[in-house]
């Protein structure tokens, strides 16, 4: 699975990546695995999985997705 | 002798080639302690009502906040006010950079500027020295030459120097003014003004220091080392000094509300050409930063390409990369990079013109205009080659130009026909790159700001939706409540009103948006104890807010005094019709429903939900009675 940690989501990866790859064995919530890898819900404002946005926690994702999480934004 | 302010005040008369220092005490000090409030409070007592913008009577005015050039991160702004010749309005914007703090260490809070010189001059301010200076042999030329030739001639690389460009010269309506070529306080058209008194420059060189004006200099020091250890602690100012604000595009096209073809859309579909991972291999040279700040989110760029993008004016922030780009449909970074180095040379608001040039692609879409009046230019959504043509044009006022250089409220009106449907405007300033329709606290602010639309008048929203956010947790001591982006309520109102009031208060103390909660890369009670260190007051949160509600307040009471009220206050059109992709797709304002969270938002403010006059018992709450009387006699 290719995950995007988009904007300060990135600081949250032990080595500040913003784009990983995961191997996932069978599908599983999106929610749970981002408590596995320390991703904090509270501070995703949007999901996509494979360009759609979906619900974070009612979205299964398997090994061919591709995963995009964003957080809120403020002005800039 | 008030604290954190050397008490000083510059007056400039340019007809008469005046000056005089005028100083304020204690008292004074606390009601309008800078920035916005003392700009907003000068500028409301002195204007003549009904008075014309680019008459030599217009007052410009510059004022640091009691932070101003504090030593501890984003301590930066300035603020700069004038009756706007945009709007007509009460004019604001905002810059960080060098310039202010270094007229805070030259000894002044403020400068206060009247007149129309008989020939182009510029300000030269040398600690307690002023002198006005002949600028004949600076005018019509860039801003990198003013500045070397002025520090040239003056012997002192160190002087910062504030200016306009040929925008102001022009008197482009949306004309800004730059700082060491690289911060703008753009909005507002405050440049033009300052092109209209023949004023091109002002130069200033302090060698004073933040703790010679402090109640408790260590104290306010003290912060300095805990921020700059923190930024890389911090996932919101890691964020900003690692990718700066380019790095917002892709969050704002994955929500759906990208400004893209001036809003008509919310999604870019070449937006992989514009995102961050882009910008960083094709246009990043370096990061850059303010005075003493640590979060570094200043974008140095470079092209040698398709197009040559200059590194001397520095590099596109949001704002103008979505402008030049989705918003005007454009897929080429160099292209936009282009735009943004062309309008920081004229020193043009990128976000009016980019705007402005949106609007124009738009009409000539729609027949409204055609090849006669742009001069035979192909001026479709997409069209890069055009949309840099356009830029030329505006900043000399040549052709079609001319008229785009009115802004889109002046130019819908001039075209005539469905035009004033694709002017994305309030009270005549052009919309900044967020699109309501995805949270619709942003669209309080558009609407209601006193300034016309602007992004930063309070939180968007989705900063402060999830009660478990950094955001949320950082702002929570001002008094808010988690609400859903799109959710229209009174709760809603009141989390604005709540916000605004503190976002107003780092714009009199001379914050920088990026640092303080919401943000919560600085606390709440980090920034209430800096205040208390720097004044020696006993300052409470309730107080700050107070403060920042003063300041809106006094513009607000300018523009009731100008004729302005509930009229004025609306959105374009266009926000309250549906989205035409992306993610919000179909989705649109439902206009009641917002109306009725605006007559909420004025009954938080205290503030006739018509008129949108402040009572006199607000009035008397915030300890400016004055101003009730003031509006009664007006």
């Amino acid at each position: 699975m290719h995950l995007h940690l988009a904007g300060h989501l990135a600081w949250y990866d032990a080595q500040k990546r913003s784009r990983l790859i995961i191997q996932l064995a069978e599908p599983v919530g999106l929610s749970d695995l981002l408590r596995d890898l320390g991703i904090p819900i509270a501070e995703i404002a949007v999901a996509t999985v494979n360009g759609v946005v979906v619900e974070l926690e009612t979205a299964r994702v398997s090994n061919t997705d591709r995963v995009e999480l964003f957080p809120p934004v403020g002005g800039g | 002798m008030p604290y954190g302010t050397s008490g000083k005040i510059l007056r400039v008369d340019l007809t008469h080639r005046t000056t005089r220092v005028e100083t304020f005490d204690e008292a004074f000090y606390r009601l309008y302690p800078g920035g916005k409030a003392l700009a907003a409070y000068i500028l409301l007592r002195e204007l003549p009502r009904g008075t014309e913008p680019f008459d030599p009577a217009n007052l410009l005015i510059f004022a640091n906040g009691v932070l101003t050039g504090a030593p501890f991160s984003t301590a930066t702004r300035f603020s700069a006010v004038a009756r706007s010749p945009l709007t007509y309005a009460y004019g604001e914007s905002e810059a960080a950079g060098y310039w202010g703090p270094e007229l805070k260490n030259a000894g002044w809070e403020a400068i206060v500027i009247t007149g129309r010189a008989e020939s182009p001059v510029y300000l030269w301010i040398h600690n307690d020295h002023v002198e006005i200076r002949d600028a004949r042999h600076l005018w019509g030329r860039e801003p990198y030459d003013v500045q070397e030739t002025i520090r040239a001639e003056l012997g002192d690389k160190l002087i910062r120097i504030l200016q306009i460009g040929l925008g102001g010269e022009n008197r482009v309506r949306f004309a800004g003014m730059t700082n060491e070529l690289r911060h703008f306080a753009a909005r507002a058209g405050i440049g033009a003004v300052m092109g209209s008194k023949n004023l091109r420059a002002i130069a200033v060189r302090g060698t004073g220091r933040y703790a010679d004006w402090a109640y408790d200099a260590k104290g306010v020091a003290a912060l300095g080392p805990v921020l700059a250890k923190r930024v890389k602690e911090h996932p919101q100012s890691w964020d900003l000094q690692n990718k700066g604000t380019p790095g917002l595009v892709e969050g704002l096209n994955a929500a759906g509300i990208l400004p893209t073809r001036n809003f008509r859309q919310g999604a870019f579909e070449s937006v992989d050409k514009i995102k961050w991972e882009a910008y960083e291999k094709e246009l990043l040279t370096a990061r850059r930063t303010c005075y003493a700040c640590a979060v570094r989110c200043k974008r140095e760029v470079k092209v040698e390409d398709r197009y040559q993008v200059s590194d001397a004016y520095g590099g596109p922030e949001y704002e103008s990369l979505d402008g030049f780009s989705a918003n005007c449909g454009v897929d080429d970074l160099q292209a936009a990079a282009k735009a943004n180095e062309l309008c920081n040379r004229y020193v043009l608001d990128t976000i009016s013109c980019s705007s402005t040039i949106a609007f124009a692609m738009e009409c000539f879409e729609h027949g409204l205009i055609g090849l006669k009046e742009t001069g035979g230019i192909e001026l479709r959504f997409g069209n890069a080659e055009a949309m840099l043509k356009m830029i030329e044009l505006i900043a000399r006022r040549e052709g079609i130009g001319n008229l785009l250089a009115e802004g889109v409220k002046r130019a819908a009106e001039v075209i005539g026909g469905d035009a004033r449907y694709f002017a994305m405007h309030v009270k005549g300033q052009e919309l900044p790159m967020h699109d309501p329709r995805g949270k619709v606290g942003v669209g309080l602010g558009y609407a209601v700001n006193e300034a016309g639309a602007d992004h930063l008048t309070s939180v968007h929203d989705p900063m402060i939706a999830n009660p478990d956010s950094v955001g949320f947790k950082g702002a929570a001591p001002l008094g808010i409540e988690p609400v859903p982006p799109r959710e229209l309520s009174a709760r809603k109102a009141r989390n604005y009103y709540r916000v605004e009031n503190w976002v107003s208060a780092e714009k009199v103390t001379g914050m920088c948006f990026f640092g303080p909660a919401p943000r919560s890369f600085i606390q709440i009670d980090e920034l209430v104890n800096a205040l208390r260190a720097a004044t020696g007051w006993d300052i409470t949160l309730e107080e700050v807010l107070r403060i920042g509600e003063r300041a809106t307040n006094l513009a607000r009471a300018f523009n009731v005094r100008e004729g302005f009220s509930r009229k004025d206050d609306v959105l374009p059109e266009r926000l309250h019709q549906p989205l035409e992709n992306g993610a919000l797709a179909g989705v649109a304002i439902p206009k009641a429903e917002f109306e009725e969270m605006l007559t909420h938002l004025y009954k938080f403010k205290g503030w006739d939900p018509q008129t949108t006059m402040p009572t006199r018992e607000k009035l008397r709450e915030l300890g400016i009675e004055w101003v009730a009387d003031l509006l009664e006699h007006k």
